[in-house]
């Protein structure tokens, strides 16, 4: 993660990450478990469900996908502050594969009312497929 | 000329991107040395007659044209210059919409329609060839490059152009702002307007090309 | 996005306001959520022993986004539904022992094609609001409805 990354110092077209991880079957548990004490088999935590349901193997949750993408902004730097985030989720994501999770900054307010800016963000497979994508208003602080 | 032949804004769905965006992103890319000179809005199913992008589009030289994505019985149709005469037969609404009808109509009152993404499953317009549908005697070209295609669908596009002798046309299909500009169509004559790009499209002075990245 | 015209569902419900739950955020919940999804950030684990002051990962409201009663729209397509998109917008700091109260309303429903058919999208706008009725975040979701892949 960057330390104390300031609103001078960033510009349109700059990169955040790559970073790249995978969400694993346990991942995915614990995620469920935080909300249901009894965890029933569902499209998220069982293969044979998500089969049922059409697809080969069970899925990350919407819900989880969105945090991931959050992260690649806030883990940028310590100094962002996600103001919004806001994600299309184009397929489906399995467990325990390749993921590369990337961001660039796209618009940053000039006007002087706001050190606000806009970043693409995007989760892609292995085969470069954009999985999710989507874009991300952060606030930085001015230089001190 | 370098044109982007199809783009989504917010005014689609499932679009994050503004005009505004778009057009910063394209001074990005300029200082950058990727040669861009505009791009075409291809919206989902809807036509905004009364939307001016001219003034925007004429502070940063790039030119910006409006066009549209439709949902068909065939697949998905990119639709260039849209009159008043093609909205009024069309409900662009309708996800079912004949997609022989919409190139009769276009052909009929100015306009053109290529079949987007053709080699995507479920709405390529390849696969319903493939599964025996006829007609179609007037479309001439189709997309031939697509910046959002997954594995094996630009190639099924290829084999589709090899096998009809069609001419391709190339578009990011952005959704995001980074995305535009991915792949373009390069025109050997300036386009200016949308009836521009209509005559050069049905001409046939163009190619398909993807950015270097 | 396309009329709904053609697509049966109950329109009585478009824009009206229904409350459709209150949860409690416990220290384990912004715990349990920032470690599942792989946080690093000391401000949502608190120090190594998850002691210390902690503020919930922007996106927690989603820990209540199943299991929540939304009205049943009625809608007559599809055999399966898939949460579509999300865009959340971070309006104040949630902390431990927050109660929020979450209060949604359909905004939109439309039909469209893709890889996988055809496909109807409901669209909910959700707001969740603090128990000094300060609201935290403001919640867009879309749901998609089509039929399995075969």
């Amino acid at each position: 993660m960057k330390k104390n990354l300031y609103f001078e110092d960033v510009e349109i077209g700059d990169d955040i990450g790559p970073i790249k991880r995978s969400v694993t079957d346990e991942d995915v548990i614990e995620f469920v478990s935080v909300r249901e004490t009894e965890i029933t088999p569902s499209r998220f935590t069982s293969n044979e469900v998500a089969n049922s349901e059409g697809m080969p193997e069970a899925i990350v949750p919407g819900p989880m996908n969105i945090a991931l993408m959050s992260q690649i902004l806030t883990d940028w730097s310590d100094t962002v502050c996600l103001l919004k985030i806001d994600v299309v989720f184009r397929q489906t994501v399995p467990h325990n594969t390749d993921l590369t999770f990337s961001g660039i900054v796209t618009d940053k307010d000039e006007t002087g009312n706001s050190t606000k800016l806009e970043c693409d963000v995007v989760m892609e497979n292995s085969d470069a497929v954009k999985l999710v994508i989507g874009t991300g208003v952060i606030a930085l602080p001015n230089k001190p | 000329m370098l044109l982007d032949l199809h783009t989504h804004s917010v005014a689609s769905d499932d679009s994050r991107a503004t005009v505004e965006q778009y057009i910063k992103w394209v001074n990005v890319l300029r200082r950058k040395g990727k040669p861009i000179d505009g791009f075409v809005l291809t919206e989902h199913r809807q036509f905004d007659h009364d939307v001016d992008y001219t003034s925007l589009a004429s502070d940063d030289g790039i030119v910006i044209l409006k066009g549209a994505e439709l949902d068909t019985d065939t697949g998905h149709f990119l639709v260039y210059g849209i009159s008043e005469q093609i909205t009024e037969n069309l409900n662009f609404s309708d996800v079912n919409m004949s997609a022989q009808n919409l190139v009769d109509i276009c052909d009929t009152y100015g306009g053109i329609a290529i079949p987007a993404h053709p080699g995507r499953a479920g709405i390529g317009f390849a696969e319903y060839l493939d599964s025996g549908v006829t007609g179609f005697e007037t479309v001439k070209s189709v997309e031939q490059l697509n910046g959002s295609n997954r594995p094996g669908e630009g190639e099924k596009a290829e084999s589709l152009i090899k096998a009809k002798g069609y001419l391709g046309t190339g578009g990011s299909d952005a959704h995001i702002v980074s995305a535009i500009g991915i792949c373009m169509t390069s025109f050997d004559k300036e386009i200016k307007n949308e009836s521009d790009l209509v005559q050069e499209l049905r001409h046939g002075r163009f190619t398909a090309v993807r950015l270097e990245s | 996005m396309t009329t709904d015209e053609g697509i049966v569902y109950d329109r009585s419900l478009l824009g009206v306001e229904t409350h459709i739950g209150t949860f409690e955020l416990t220290r384990e919940m912004i715990l349990g959520f920032a470690k599942s999804t792989g946080e690093t950030n000391p401000r949502y684990l608190g120090d190594d022993n998850g002691a210390g002051d902690v503020v919930a990962p922007p996106t927690i409201c989603n820990v209540f986004v199943s299991g929540v009663s939304r009205p049943d729209i009625k809608l007559e397509f599809g055999e399966i539904g898939f949460f579509a998109g999300q865009s959340i917008e971070c309006k104040a700091e949630i902390r431990p022992g927050d109660v929020l109260s979450a209060s949604t309303k359909l905004d939109n429903v439309y039909a469209k094609t893709g890889r996988s058919g055809k496909m109807v999208f409901a669209v909910w706008e959700t707001q969740f609001r603090n128990q000094d009725d300060v609201t935290v975040a403001l919640v867009t979701e879309s749901f998609v409805r089509r039929n399995k892949n075969r």
